[in-house]
């Protein structure tokens, strides 16, 4: 296989809270396990990101601080994000990466920074952090587990990620997750999110690489030691039984 | 009086019944009285306090080793940095009447409550470590932690010491408005290579731009400087070389003097250069000095050796900077090794265990010489799957969440080995019951003294 999958992880030097490189070395090691070969490039906040060369856009959370540089760098450019990403550009985006899809998203002392209106969402404050562990069941891939910490509530108008078990989830209030949208996965999940959901990473794989024009069907792997610890997790923070995966 | 007496009472019935008295007393007397604390302080003339994110109990044991050559001090018991753990430290030593048996203390105090604790207090000297981003306040606040102690140290009437390495606790050195001083290692043990993990100093806190080095010693410790403004490193007022078990220590207009290194691990020799650049801003002789680092045992989980059939070396880890000081040091023991890992997430480990992911647990996988790895604890299946990815195959990984008998499965795989070490590292919730479990299984009453040269 000569064709290299490309993923672009943006403003790592920003956007390096919650631990990123667990999403990207889960990525990566579940493409080369496979045959595939694939590529990291590092985009930082003074290069422009090229986005017609990406196969797959990873965008993670910073302080607020950090995260207010980003959306500036973001919003420059808002209108060729939107045009490729309502063209299927796959995006994971994380935490903060999440909240910059939207319309805006406002900080606690009551400025709006402005996202770049990629989804019909937006971001308030609320009382309190919503942290702690948090399980969800989603159409895409069977469950997710992982762990939250946010102080906004996001409400926007699209199908969720999935809907939440155990934890807080979105808001807090409509029992919602993330967001699944075009191409476009958002949510609050960290822990990292991917390696203990090897059935979402794969699903992120999948539109990468039907994206990039790459074979899609991935052989399955070895996964009995994320399953193990994807299910300890879940029996752990919720009482119900869970599907096979 | 009354919260005092209470509180005495206390903590002699904790004894009583075979108990630590290290946060308990403090917490119920601040109860009663918030103003105890100012009070018992009143008759303290000297405090030394040590804060930052990693090294503070080490230094803080090898610094009151050094000092109790000189005078008795008062100090708080390892880990107790909180308002509670130094009120209980003073309660212990003040006796029915509110006097305390000495005047000068040493005290560890976690970066967030330096403000409380050196507003009630004649800080002397303020010791700052290091600034890394800890695992329990991982919001990106790390800008939060550098204003507390910035503030902290407003209160001080004497000197702040911060090492020269680290560009945060530099900038806290410069915007201290009294007299500051430097720590630091010399130019040429630093290297460009290695570690890419998170760097939280990456930027210039006077002026934004990303800083740029000439080189690393670790994390990111080394020789900065700022493109844009003329913020640098300096050259630090006390230099220390570590070579072949020592630290040779070069002060200006004193001669250079060496001392022998008791700790494992260049982040312990960084402890080292700390306590002795405090014991010498403090006034401390090179005679007292050496014979205080003769008298240090090292604190439970720092690199903390048991003589246990083959031998264990026990660690604590608690956020991704710490932890990859460990297994550096792990890396540069040339031999093989098992290494047993555990991980909980209750709320003093912190319950968010991403961190372990920005851990450079590659670098064990790659240059460890690992025999075999154990994970144990609530999150033993997470570390299991963070080596997976780092490169290990799971073939080589034991998943034994009972932490006893994790710690026999590494020590039986080292056995049938030939008799490897077996590195431990746990968070915080696991390191006491490990080292119970390490001691309960020593084979002879002495504990091994350090022998190797583990730093490269
Ligand atoms: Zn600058």
């Amino acid at each position: 296989m000569s064709k290299s999958l490309i993923i672009a992880h943006l403003f790592p030097e920003l956007l390096n809270l919650y631990a990123d490189k667990g999403n990207i070395q889960t990525l990566t090691q579940r493409l080369r396990w496979r045959g595939y070969s694939v590529e990291v490039r590092p985009v930082k906040a003074t290069q422009s990101p090229e986005l017609e060369s990406y196969h797959l856009v990873l965008l993670g959370g910073g302080s607020d601080r950090e995260q207010a540089l980003v959306a500036t760098e973001l919003y420059k450019q808002r209108s060729e994000w939107r045009a490729a990403a309502s063209s299927g550009l796959p995006i994971l985006a994380v935490c903060g990466g999440y909240q910059l899809l939207g319309d805006f998203y406002q900080l606690p002392g009551g400025d709006k920074v402005q996202g770049l209106s990629i989804l019909d969402m937006t971001t308030v404050p609320g009382e309190g952090r919503l942290i702690g562990n948090i399980a969800v069941e989603s159409e895409l891939c069977g469950s997710i587990v992982g762990f939250e910490n946010h102080g906004g509530r996001t409400h926007h108008n699209h199908a969720p990620l999935g809907s939440v078990v155990s934890g807080y989830g979105n808001n807090g209030q409509d029992r919602q997750e993330g967001v699944h949208h075009w191409n476009i996965i958002g949510t609050y999940i960290h822990g990292p999110l991917l390696p203990k959901n090897p059935q979402l990473a794969d699903f992120v794989l999948r539109s990468a690489l039907t994206y990039a024009d790459l074979p899609a069907d991935l052989e399955p792997l070895d996964d009995r030691m994320e399953l193990a610890a994807h299910q300890h997790e879940w029996a752990r923070h919720t009482s119900k039984v869970q599907k096979t995966l | 009086m009354f919260a005092l007496w209470i509180a005495k009472l206390l903590i002699l019935l904790l004894r009583l019944r075979g108990k630590s008295a290290t946060s308990l007393p403090g917490k119920v007397a601040m109860r009663l009285s918030p103003k105890l604390l100012a009070r018992l302080c009143n008759s303290l003339e000297r405090v030394v306090i040590v804060t930052g994110t990693n090294g503070k109990t080490t230094t803080v044991r090898l610094l009151a080793a050094m000092m109790r050559e000189e005078t008795p001090i008062i100090t708080n018991a390892e880990g107790a940095n909180l308002t509670q753990g130094i009120l209980s430290a003073l309660l212990a030593a003040s006796n029915w009447r509110g006097r305390l048996a000495s005047k000068t203390a040493l005290f560890e105090v976690d970066e967030a409550t330096l403000p409380n604790i050196a507003s009630c207090m004649p800080v002397k000297l303020l010791v700052v470590t290091n600034v890394f981003r800890d695992q329990l306040d991982r919001y990106g606040e790390i800008d939060n932690t550098i204003d507390k102690i910035i503030a902290g140290a407003a209160f001080v009437r004497g000197t702040v010491l911060v090492n020269a390495d680290d560009p945060l606790a530099r900038h806290i050195g410069l915007r201290f408005a009294g007299a500051s001083k430097t720590f630091g290692f010399s130019p040429e043990g630093a290297s460009m290579t290695g570690f890419d993990g998170v760097r939280d100093g990456a930027f210039c806190l006077q002026c934004g731009a990303a800083l740029e080095y000439d080189g690393y010693f670790y994390g990111q410790l080394g020789l900065y400087r700022c493109p844009q403004c003329d913020f640098s490193r300096p050259h630090p007022d006390f230099v220390g070389h570590y070579s072949q078990g020592l630290l040779q220590f070069h002060e200006v207009g004193t001669p250079d003097t060496s001392y022998r290194v008791p700790v494992r691990g260049l982040y312990n020799v960084d402890n080292l250069l700390a306590a002795v650049a405090a014991a010498r801003v403090f006034g401390i002789s090179s005679e007292a000095i050496r014979s205080g680092i003769d008298h240090f045992k090292s604190p439970i989980g720092r690199m903390q050796t048991f003589s246990t059939s083959p031998q264990s070396i026990l660690n604590l880890i608690k956020n991704p900077a710490g932890c990859d000081s460990v297994l550096t040091a792990i890396c540069a023991d040339p031999a093989e090794k098992v290494v047993c890992v555990g991980i909980n997430d209750q709320a003093a480990d912190g319950r968010d265990v991403s961190w372990l992911w920005d851990a450079n647990f590659e670098q064990l996988a790659e240059f460890g010489r690992v025999h075999r790895f154990v994970v144990s604890g609530d999150r033993a299946l997470d570390m299991a799957v963070r080596f997976k990815y780092a490169g290990v195959p799971t073939a080589s990984v034991d998943v034994v969440p009972d932490l006893e008998a994790a710690l026999d499965a590494a020590l039986s795989a080292a056995q049938s080995a030939d008799g490897l070490s077996v590195y431990v590292l746990t968070t915080y919730t696991l390191i006491h019951k490990a080292a119970a479990l390490l001691a309960e299984r020593r084979v002879a009453d002495v504990e091994i003294a350090y022998h190797r040269a583990s730093v490269s």
